[in-house]
């Protein structure tokens, strides 16, 4: 069922967020909670040799691995990441212990008496030791030999920070009714941290509740790392039987949680003697930092979109994930594929001007067409409709006027297009393999339907989307269904907040719960329906090999970008934006246009503003007064439209729309920026400074 | 035991001042940030502090032949909205920080905060504005440009408070840039302001000030004797040895918000847009 249409309704939470009753972590009280402050470490790689605990008052306990009854090991994808350092530490700011203790004040002051004995190793801060290397081709690159002419560039993108307007913060207690270890925390996965707590307690399921309260922001950032404040703040309470909070402050939320992987990849394209094209040699390589944590995930999703929108015949594609002695790179909107579609959109673009072919005509020749088969040996297999997206925003922006127009000397203006895509879903099988999301569905004798999931509404607004799924299915008014924030003794589990799943993945699995319940409907009677997540059937992957369908479905789109330069101050003003977006059919368009803003604005930020710099692995901006995220003012008028195209295996024939706004913003402004200054960019972020470089090579 | 003043009179402020060593507190917009701890927990200070908020006889703006005088309590915002105000001062103002911050920013505090990229303290040397010192003892005034000898060090004594602050009417044609991170919400790199007044052919004026690339702003009164009652022309044609001059005075830092090269190219570069300006 596709209802035609793409209205809006009021979130559900827009009351309470704008009168200031939504309880965020920091807004709940506990009687008598203690606090705790975590003890980092000063060094980037070293053995920890001692640790001079200062005389602690009565009520005050330090926290470190030796109070751990299970691992001391943070459940993440590879389990790599201890809970506290214990013998060795591999990153400034790992954390060692907590101090706990009812005054947060005089915790902080008993923080400033530890003496940290340290032995120092070398660390290590470049890209040089591979921690994960994958690498898998399409068609045969042994043709590359047999060129006559190799073109090679490579691209760099830095470090970014989330930048959620309320940081990292957990509250665990024990719950005076049921008596289970309680987490209210600013989170993605309440399963994830469920694990990670049995893991490190070594207790069953049952002993334990994740409870998600309001939550504002998050962007990937509270993915994992929550995961280790659970472990953490589980061993303290475990051990002292009182409820604790830890809140954050930005300067602590901003050096030392999971960013952004930076990245450098290198392409090279093979040519014939008549310039023809015969396949391209990929090479992304990213800095995964002090633990692998996901970094592996990162990479594969990174690998996969490294062809973007284009099919090539031959593609040899490598990845490496480096070990470093900086804090943990982790998960954050787009997952990898931001930095390798930036890398290949600037690279298409600068292939055609070193052939001397229409920028335009060449990557035309190249774009994804339904039936194509992709770089993993997988099939697109939707209908496809770019050249649609692209015709649309080049209209919009009036795109082939200007771009004639800027390309004149001293234009200091430029405009781009970026066209990109997003796959939908955990990559692979994973779905099915690792996820196997379940979700309960039930209607009491009054015909009133509760439902739950495991997703975590942290802004996005998938609270009003997916119960307006279940609603709109069982046709019933809007008040006759229950759908509150997760809760692990409650609900199954439907998988992380994460992946631009939620539409695509939990939707549909509620819409088809729904649908189950409807079609069994009895009026009166209590009824319960869990249903299981049954993938496509073509999806077969093999993670070793890297091949087959890796997604069960891709959203589209493509940016337009303007920009305007000063030659005098080497800055760069974003001058109008226009984006068309294919997100299958967007069940409630304004929620679809908040993500296509904030995803934009989020990659322009990464593009020229947001510079996170680690010199000797001590990351140097720590909060938002030199850590720039764009402000209102920064921001030109967005606008954007949807081409509607449902996918069948959607909710409401919905596909994902989170992470897909994000990943051609940097590409768009990037190409904007070389023809403003008419220069190749190889390098984000573009700031002034950097600029000042680029321009001054010329003089 | 730290002890908090809130006096209501400039009398009582400047009498507790003579009894107490004490920070003063404005809008708290610097010091605030200074001494903050961390969420949730108040800011410790280390010496007593002494608000100026309930101080309202000092919440003016007045204008004589002297000039604009605007007294030390008086919020950027307001400043903003008065048309008394010099023009090139609000349009200095309404690229500070954002509307709730300028809503307890003062000028005063600003001052007294004696930070290197302080966005005021570039036209308030540039119109040779003078404050008005007040103690026990009596009143002294300053010019803003003697008064701050360093970052965050100027020459209060502990007694004196700022009553108000003096801007002398100048008739220029100016030319003021800020060079933030981003559009708002922002700090300095760099900042300048350029003067100049033409009669006939005649530079009859000339003045340059330069924030954010020295301990404290960069004017130079000599430097600009040496270009005034130049012609226009004979100015212009010496506009490299003009940026040469102030290329030597400045000295920017690399930090967390930019590097040294970059405030130094910038600054000679407004310097010279500047010139080229000149109609």
């Amino acid at each position: 069922m596709i209802p035609k249409y793409l209205t809006s309704v009021k979130k559900v939470d827009n009351e309470e967020k704008m009168a200031g009753l939504a309880l965020f972590t920091d807004d709940i009280q506990v009687e008598g909670a203690y606090f705790a402050v975590t003890l980092r470490s000063e060094k980037a790689h070293a053995k920890i040799l001692d640790i001079k605990v200062p005389t602690l008052p009565k009520d005050y306990y330090f926290i470190s691995a030796k109070d751990i009854p299970g691992e001391n090991v943070c459940n993440i994808i590879v389990d790599d990441w201890p809970v506290f350092a214990d013998k060795e530490t591999n990153y400034i700011g790992e954390s060692i212990g907590l101090v706990v203790g009812p005054d947060k004040e005089k915790c902080l002051d008993l923080l400033n008496e530890f003496e940290v004995t340290y032995e120092e190793l070398e660390p290590v801060f470049e890209m040089k030791d591979s921690y994960v290397h994958k690498e898998f081709t399409k068609g045969n690159v042994d043709l590359f030999k047999s060129s006559a002419k190799v073109f090679s560039e490579s691209f760099e993108t830095g470090y970014q920070e989330q930048a959620y307007l309320e940081p990292q913060g957990m509250l665990v207690y024990f719950d005076k009714d049921d008596g289970r270890l309680t987490v209210k925390a600013s989170m993605q996965c309440p399963f994830y941290i469920h694990k990670a707590i049995m893991r490190v307690l070594n207790w069953p399921e049952e002993k334990i509740k994740v409870i998600q309260p309001a939550v504002g922001g998050a962007f990937g950032g509270k993915e994992h790392y929550p995961s280790l404040m659970g472990a953490q703040l589980a061993t303290a309470i475990n051990k002292i039987h009182h409820p604790i909070k830890m809140i954050f402050d930005r300067k602590e939320d901003v050096p030392f949680t999971t960013k952004r992987h930076p990245s450098k990849t290198d392409i090279s394209a093979y040519l014939d003697d008549k310039n023809n094209l015969i396949g391209l040699k990929i090479h992304v390589n990213i800095d995964g930092g002090a633990y692998i944590g996901c970094s592996m995930v990162v990479l594969s999703r990174a690998l996969i979109a490294a062809t973007n929108t284009y099919t090539f015949e031959n593609v040899e594609i490598i990845g490496d994930a480096y070990h470093t002695n900086k804090v943990p790179s982790a998960a954050f909107r787009g997952f990898g594929s931001p930095q390798s579609i930036f890398a290949m959109e600037l690279f298409i673009n600068h292939l055609a001007d070193y052939l001397g072919v229409d920028r335009f005509v060449f990557k035309n020749k190249y774009h994804v067409k339904t039936g194509d088969v992709t770089s993993t040996s997988g099939i697109f297999r939707d209908e496809i409709v770019l050249d649609k997206i692209i015709e649309k925003a080049k209209k919009m922006s009036d795109f082939d006027r200007k771009f004639k127009e800027y390309s004149k000397p001293n234009s200091n203006r430029g405009i781009g297009i970026s066209t990109f895509l997003h796959g939908c879903g955990f990559t692979g099988s994973g779905e099915s393999t690792i996820i196997n999301a379940q979700l309960k569905i039930k209607k009491d004798k009054n015909d009133i339907v509760t439902f739950y999931t495991s997703q975590v509404d942290f802004g996005q607004g998938n609270r009003t989307t997916l119960k307006r799924i279940v609603v709109d299915t069982l046709g019933i008014p809007e008040d006759h269904v229950i759908y509150d924030a997760p809760d692990t003794s409650k609900t199954l589990s439907t998988g992380p907040t994460a992946a631009s799943r939620t539409i695509i993945i939990v939707g549909g699995l509620a819409a088809k719960a729904a649908q189950h319940l409807k079609d069994i409907w009895v009026s009166g009677k209590e009824q319960e329906i869990v249903e299981p997540y049954v993938g496509p059937s073509y999806i077969k992957w093999d993670e070793d090999k890297m091949q087959g369908d890796a997604y069960p479905g891709y959203a589209w789109g493509a940016n337009v970008v303007e920009v305007s330069f000063d030659p005098v101050t080497y800055q760069v003003k974003v001058e109008h934006t226009w984006s068309v977006y294919d997100v299958g059919h967007a069940i409630d368009e304004r929620i679809v246009i908040g993500q296509a803003d904030g995803g934009l604005a989020q990659a322009l930020g990464w593009s020229y503003l947001e510079k996170e710099e680690a010199v000797d692995g001590r990351f140097m901006q720590k909060k938002f007064s030199d850590y720039i995220v764009p402000t209102s003012m920064d921001l030109p008028e967005m606008e954007t439209a949807l081409i509607d195209n449902p996918f069948k295996y959607g909710a409401f024939g919905a596909k994902g729309a989170g992470e897909l706004t994000f990943v051609g913003g940097a590409p768009a402004f990037a190409l904007a920026f070389e023809q403003a200054i008419k220069k190749p960019v190889h390098k984000i972020p573009l700031t002034p400074e950097l600029i000042m470089e680029l321009v001054k090579d010329e003089d | 035991m730290i002890k908090y003043f809130v006096p209501k009179s400039l009398k009582e402020a400047t009498e507790i001042l003579s009894q107490n060593d004490c920070y003063i507190l404005a809008g708290g917009t610097d010091l605030m940030v200074q001494k903050h701890r961390s969420a949730s927990l108040l800011p410790t200070f280390e010496k007593d502090v002494l608000f100026t908020n309930e101080i309202k006889e000092l919440d003016y703006i007045k204008v004589d032949k002297e000039g604009v005088h605007v007294g030390s309590v008086t919020k950027y915002e307001k400043m903003l909205k008065s048309a008394q105000i010099p023009d090139i001062f609000r349009k200095t103002i309404e690229q500070i920080a954002s509307p709730g911050i300028r809503n307890m920013a003062t000028m005063a505090g600003n001052i007294g905060n004696a930070s290197p990229a302080g966005d005021t303290l570039v036209p308030l040397n540039v119109f040779d504005a003078y404050l008005v010192l007040s103690s026990t003892r009596g009143e002294r005034k300053v010019l803003v440009s003697d008064y701050i000898i360093g970052v965050r060090k100027t020459i209060r004594e502990k007694d004196e408070i700022i009553k108000e602050i003096v801007i002398p009417n100048l008739d220029l044609e100016f030319d003021y840039e800020k060079v933030g991170s981003r559009k708002a919400e922002s700090i300095s790199k760099v900042s300048f302001l350029g003067a100049y007044k033409l009669e006939g052919n005649i530079i009859k004026d000339f003045r340059v000030a330069f924030g954010s690339v020295s301990i404290k702003v960069v004017r130079d009164k000599e430097v600009e004797k040496k270009y005034i009652g130049l012609t226009k022309e004979e100015f212009i044609n010496r506009k490299e040895e003009i940026v040469s001059d102030y290329s030597k005075l400045i000295s920017p830092i690399t930090d967390h918000r930019s590097t040294k090269e970059y405030r130094q190219k910038v600054a000679c570069n407004l310097l010279s847009r500047f010139i080229d300006n000149i109609k």
